[in-house]
């Protein structure tokens, strides 16, 4: 059961990593300006200051 | 010799000598020994009727070993000087042969007479326990297994030696790798030699019938009444059993034939026993094979003065023999008996000690005085309360493998682990109490989550080296020096544009600015203008440097370069609106603007490596706490951790 859950979790950070190296997405921001970059999270284009 | 009719020189019966090895006959009319002589036939005696044992064999039973044929034509019955009994078949073989064919405990051995030339063996006495016999030839080194005193008790059938009644015979018996098995015959000068193997009734073509009967037969009860207070109890193998207690009278009964004599009253243990399983339990065992509990006892260990009890029960099956069910801290062990020769001992039973058996390793555990503290049941042995053994235990999870030695016998055997779950599948029950701690041979559980569970790790690193080629290299796109104009006033902020310059889709997009401050600072908002949709992605880039010397040691404090990093944005064409206010506003601040591209930056690789790695590590840590159990148990808990191949995926 806990194997199944685990492989499970693990293809989908797997899955996600792809698909953000795929599409140049950034989990976060390692400088002093973090931000996380997913764009379900933050999605960037808010029309101007 | 050749066939000989005579008549019984005690009954006066007719006898026939047919095999031309024979020796002796039992006259089946008055059981006397009559042995052939040059001058005739002479008595030597009456034997015992034979005792009714579970054998599968009996005289006239024909088979053939090494493709020739031979026939069982007698049989005599050994009482060991401890108590016990066993058979020796006399097979004839069509060649001119003798074969003796010996049935111990479900076990069958067939040796051959092994003349020894300018030879001199070992004297009794001078044979110890473990050591090997070189002089006696062997494709395997044969080792010293057992030494015992034996009688004759019983026999029938023709007997290819004189066989004296109740004549005691010192022997030893010894076995070596690939069931190689001898027997060393104290009882003439110089000592005889019996070579063979340990053999299974199909390999000397017996098997076909026989095995049938064997299953056939049900593992019944025969009841008697104690000598001591006329309570009815049950023997499952009387032909077997030394000893019986009365569960009436608390009595320990000694077993002759299936005969009962009082001994004494058994003693009350120091720890009250509780023996979880019943006596008289059946189940099918890991050996496929259906076993009965006929005894249990409680025996106990004191190491540094604290006293440590286990139980264990005494498993009877009539054609696989005799095994045992340890239970221990509620952990269960299947345990068999094993081929002494079979095991690489050093003979070391110190810290580091190891022995190997089938090719595995096992560590040493625990080396101690065993004690019986408490019997119930019936046994195979003559067991007495306080009966005391040295008992060395190996671990190799979830296998043990352990050593029981006295002064004229050596036994190793191999307990298996089995899970509560396991035990009470066999027995039909449920809710058999919780183990606690971990037992010395329990294999843990969850390796796979640091093995098989790693596979994701290395897909992911895989699919990372896969990833680098196809995101593409890093590009700039736009590297610019942009001059802020002087401000009016301190928080006035002053901006600048950039040129035009292009973003690709799917690639992040890294804006570094740097500025020459110098024990100052600026802090830069960068917007990031789509020239198309004229939407705005905004970033905080501050930039402050300190530097100084401070009691003779200089000092620096941030710098004059920064960037943040954002993820891919819509492909197109973007101007950068750089906007800052700085500590010395009243001077212009040239500010060094970059945009890159598919900039490796490894925050996602670390992350999604860090997430995949929590697991496996704590999997180690599980494994190293389990380990550090076990140990901690053991007198040698300095050979601790490893656990080597031990882990099994359960969970």
């Amino acid at each position: 059961m806990f194997k199944a859950i685990y492989m499970i979790l693990a293809i989908v950070v797997i899955a996600a990593y792809a698909t953000a190296s795929w599409f140049g997405w950034e989990f976060a921001n390692a400088g002093s300006n973090s931000r996380l970059g997913m764009p379900f999270i933050y999605n960037g284009f808010h029309g101007g200051k | 010799m050749t066939t000989l009719k005579a008549q019984c020189p005690s009954c006066a019966a007719p006898i026939e000598f047919k095999a031309g090895s024979s020796i002796v006959i039992i006259c089946p009319f008055c059981r006397s020994a009559v042995a052939r002589t040059d001058r005739g036939v002479e008595d030597l005696g009456k034997v015992a009727e034979i005792m009714d044992s579970e054998s599968p064999l009996r005289v006239g039973l024909k088979g053939a070993w090494n493709n020739v044929n031979f026939e069982l034509t007698g049989r005599a019955q050994l009482k060991h000087e401890l108590g016990g009994y066993w058979d020796e078949w006399y097979a004839t073989f069509s060649n001119g042969w003798v074969g003796w064919l010996a049935e111990a405990q479900g076990r069958f051995y067939l040796t051959f007479f092994q003349p020894l030339k300018d030879v001199t063996l070992p004297t009794f006495d001078g044979l110890q326990l473990g050591q090997t016999v070189p002089e006696i030839p062997s494709k395997t080194p044969l080792m010293v297994q057992e030494k015992g005193t034996a009688s004759y008790v019983a026999a029938e059938g023709e007997i290819p030696y004189k066989l004296v009644p109740n004549e005691k015979e010192s022997y030893a018996d010894l076995a070596g790798k690939d069931n190689a098995f001898a027997t060393i015959d104290y009882s003439s000068q110089p000592p005889w030699v019996f070579s063979g193997s340990q053999v299974t009734l199909a390999e000397i073509g017996l098997g076909d019938a026989k095995p049938a009967q064997r299953e056939a037969r049900h593992v019944g009860s025969d009841v008697v009444r104690c000598p001591n207070c006329g309570g009815p109890l049950s023997l499952t193998a009387p032909d077997k059993s030394e000893r019986v207690t009365c569960p009436n009278c608390d009595s320990l009964l000694d077993v002759n034939q299936g005969n009962l004599t009082y001994l004494k009253a058994l003693t009350p243990p120091p720890s009250e026993p509780v023996f979880v399983a019943p006596i008289g339990a059946e189940g099918v065992f890991p050996d496929g094979a259906k076993y009965k509990i006929i005894g249990a006892m409680q025996r106990s260990v004191t190491i540094e003065g604290e006293t440590y009890y286990w139980y264990e029960y005494l498993l009877y099956n009539p054609s696989q023999g005799f095994r045992w069910l340890v239970h221990s801290d509620n952990h269960w062990n299947f345990v068999e008996p094993v081929n002494p020769a079979d095991v690489e001992n050093s003979q070391f039973y110190g810290k580091g000690a190891v022995v190997k058996y089938k090719g595995k390793a096992f560590k040493i555990f625990q080396n101690a005085i065993a004690r019986v503290e408490y019997v119930k049941g019936e046994f195979y042995w003559r067991v007495e309360q306080g009966e005391q053994v040295q008992a060395v235990d190996y671990v190799a999870p979830p296998e043990m493998l352990s050593l029981e030695m006295t002064s004229n016998e050596m036994n190793w055997s191999l307990g298996t682990y089995m899970p509560n779950e396991q035990v009470e599948k066999i027995f039909g029950v449920t809710a058999l109490p919780r183990p606690w701690g971990i037992a010395p041979n329990q294999p843990f559980t969850g390796s796979f989550y640091y093995t098989w569970g790693l596979l994701p790790v290395l897909a992911f690193l895989a699919i990372a080296i896969v990833m680098l080629p196809l995101r593409g290299i890093p590009r700039t796109t736009l590297s610019q020096q942009i001059q802020l104009p002087a401000a009016p006033s301190e928080n006035a902020p002053q901006a600048a544009f950039s040129q035009p310059f292009q973003i690709r889709a799917n690639g992040n997009v890294k804006i570094s600015a740097s500025a020459p401050v110098n024990n100052s600072w600026v802090d830069v908002d960068v917007d990031l203008i789509n020239d198309q949709s004229q939407e705005v992605e905004s970033v905080n880039v501050p930039i402050e440097y300190y530097s100084g010397v401070e009691d003779g040691d200089s000092w620096s404090e941030g710098g004059q370069d920064q960037d943040a990093t954002l993820s891919s944005l819509p492909a197109g064409q973007y101007t950068l609106k750089v906007e800052g206010t700085w500590q010395n506003w009243q001077q212009p601040m040239p500010v060094t603007v970059k945009v890159e591209q598919n900039v490796n930056r490894g925050v996602n690789f670390c992350c999604a490596g860090i997430l995949l790695l929590i697991v496996p590590i704590l999997g180690i840590f599980r494994k190293w706490s389990f380990e550090a159990s076990r140990w901690k148990d053991s007198m040698f808990s300095g050979g601790s951790s490893g656990g080597g191949s031990d882990d099994s995926d359960d969970e």
